[in-house]
């Protein structure tokens, strides 16, 4: 805002010079107290920058200092640097009020989700007694049907496609209730990271005949605590995500590695172990990637996808003490979205005692119920 | 083949049941609540008891409760999709603990249903 700004610098600028010239204490006061309150106006509405309005002082002093030679500068500066000391005590503190206004939105961001989660669950829990009958019904009778017809039968290609949609139905129900809870009520164990992605590997590409996936392992053996079958679940959401991505044709490459960065180990502990899922698909551009987490958030056609596989993934990676990354590019003609796992690493030398005492406290917990 | 007891509060899965399992040559009784199937299990003696645990009036835990307390080594398949304030897997591992020697949660295929019902003859 160019006419604001000169307004400005040259109305401060004459209530600089009124301020030195002012006729008694009091109109002084007044006059720094006007200098004060215009410095401030445009520091708040964002009109003038701070290291501006400090040249604009600067230059003010030097063309008064300038025109009136006689007086000594160091007064000069002296009477004039008040208002601008003043001027960025009041930016500082509001700042800092900024600062704990966007804090705040951000906690009430969090809190509104977590509130959402809260009612995706009643509602999941609510409604999943029912909801489970009724499927069972469509599942079952549709199955009775589908088989007491001959091949011939045309009603038996539409009969197929409600038991596929029924089974969907199912897991739906089952990834919403999932997702409502925390904990699945098994208690967590030590899981072959290896082992659990060799078995979603034969179960993607049993779907995905176009699909070839690459796993490499840079360390002999990778042992996480989790619960059982929470692994196979993120990598085999992340794995669909990525067969999605790239239209059911080409590579998804998956990878582990033990990590040092301390972008990675932030939060997660002084050794983790890192899993990268790569793919060659579309990329997922900035303004999308903010969402992606969010429950209920879908690119795909309506109907594909519930919006559901990556929130569920990324409370899963957090109930395990992780970390979930994304790295996308969407232009330069490699294209892409990289997500990396970070989980904390089961020290094999600290294995044994903290295996032991865990399956103590189960038992003693069993005991007791 | 053999005869089994279904106690479901629900017609249409009852009526599913019985289907599935005739169609495998097997005899089917039923009961529409936990009372009724405790008396039918002692009228019929069945090889095999499939239960609903969530039911009104006698719920499919005390059912399983009941036989068990009394040295009846009938096997019991427990079923559940879960309830507004039980969560399914946590209901259906309580029933193993009373005694059910197989657990299906809802809703099922038809090839889920019998591979938990070899599974509680075996």
């Amino acid at each position: 805002m160019p006419g604001l700004h000169v307004t400005t610098e040259q109305r401060y600028s004459t209530l600089l010079q009124q301020v030195i010239f002012a006729p008694n204490l009091n109109a002084r006061e007044e006059f720094l107290a006007e200098a004060f309150e215009l410095g401030r106006g445009a520091l708040s509405q964002d009109a003038i920058p701070p290291d501006e309005l400090v040249a604009i002082h600067h230059n003010a002093i030097l063309c008064f200092s300038q025109k009136n030679p006689d007086m000594k500068l160091c007064d000069v500066v002296d009477l004039l640097t008040l208002p601008l000391i003043e001027m960025s005590m009041a930016y500082g503190m509001s700042f800092r009020e900024q600062l704990e206004k966007q804090y705040r939105a951000l906690l009430d961001k969090r809190l509104q989700e977590s509130h959402r989660l809260e009612a995706v669950g009643t509602l999941a829990a609510g409604i999943a007694h029912e909801f489970n009958n009724l499927l069972c019904s469509i599942i079952g009778f549709s199955e009775l049907a589908f088989e007491g017809l001959s091949d011939e039968e045309p009603a038996k290609e539409s009969i197929q496609q409600v038991l596929v949609a029924s089974l969907r139905a199912r897991d739906l129900v089952s990834t919403m209730l999932q997702l409502a809870r925390k904990n699945s009520g098994l208690p967590s164990e030590e899981i072959d990271l290896i082992s659990e992605i060799n078995s979603v590997i034969k179960l993607v590409d049993v779907r995905e005949k176009k699909l070839e996936i690459n796993f490499s392992s840079g360390v002999p053996n990778a042992f996480i605590t989790a619960k059982p079958g929470q692994i196979q679940q993120i990598i085999l959401n992340l794995c669909i995500n990525a067969a999605d991505a790239m239209e059911h044709c080409g590579t998804i490459d998956i990878n582990i590695e033990s990590t040092t960065s301390d972008e990675c180990l932030t939060g997660v502990g002084e050794s983790a172990i890192c899993i990268t899922i790569s793919d060659q698909g579309t990329g997922i551009p900035p303004e999308v990637q903010e969402q992606i987490f969010n429950p209920f958030f879908t690119t795909k056609e309506p109907g594909k996808g519930t919006g559901l596989g990556l929130s569920v993934v990324h409370r899963m990676v957090e109930d395990l003490g992780g970390r979930i990354l994304v790295e996308s590019r969407t232009t330069g003609g490699n294209n892409g979205t990289d997500f990396r796992i970070i989980l904390p690493f089961v020290d094999k030398d600290k294995r044994g005692t903290s295996c032991q005492k865990k399956c103590s406290l189960y038992k003693a917990h069993n005991h007791g119920g | 083949m053999a005869h089994i007891l279904v106690i479901d509060d629900e017609f249409q899965i009852r009526q599913l049941v019985t289907r599935m399992l005739e169609t495998d040559g097997h005899m089917v009784t039923t009961a529409s609540n936990g009372a009724e199937g405790l008396r039918l299990f002692q009228q019929e003696r069945p090889d095999l008891i499939i239960t609903d645990l969530i039911m009104p009036e006698l719920e499919g835990l005390e059912v399983i409760n009941r036989i068990k307390k009394n040295n009846d080594n009938v096997p019991i398949l427990a079923m559940s999709g879960g309830g507004h304030h039980c969560r399914r897997d946590v209901i259906l591992h309580v029933s193993e603990l009373f005694g059910a020697k197989a657990v299906l949660p809802k809703p099922f295929t038809r090839s889920e249903l019998m591979q938990a019902i070899v599974v509680a003859l075996s």
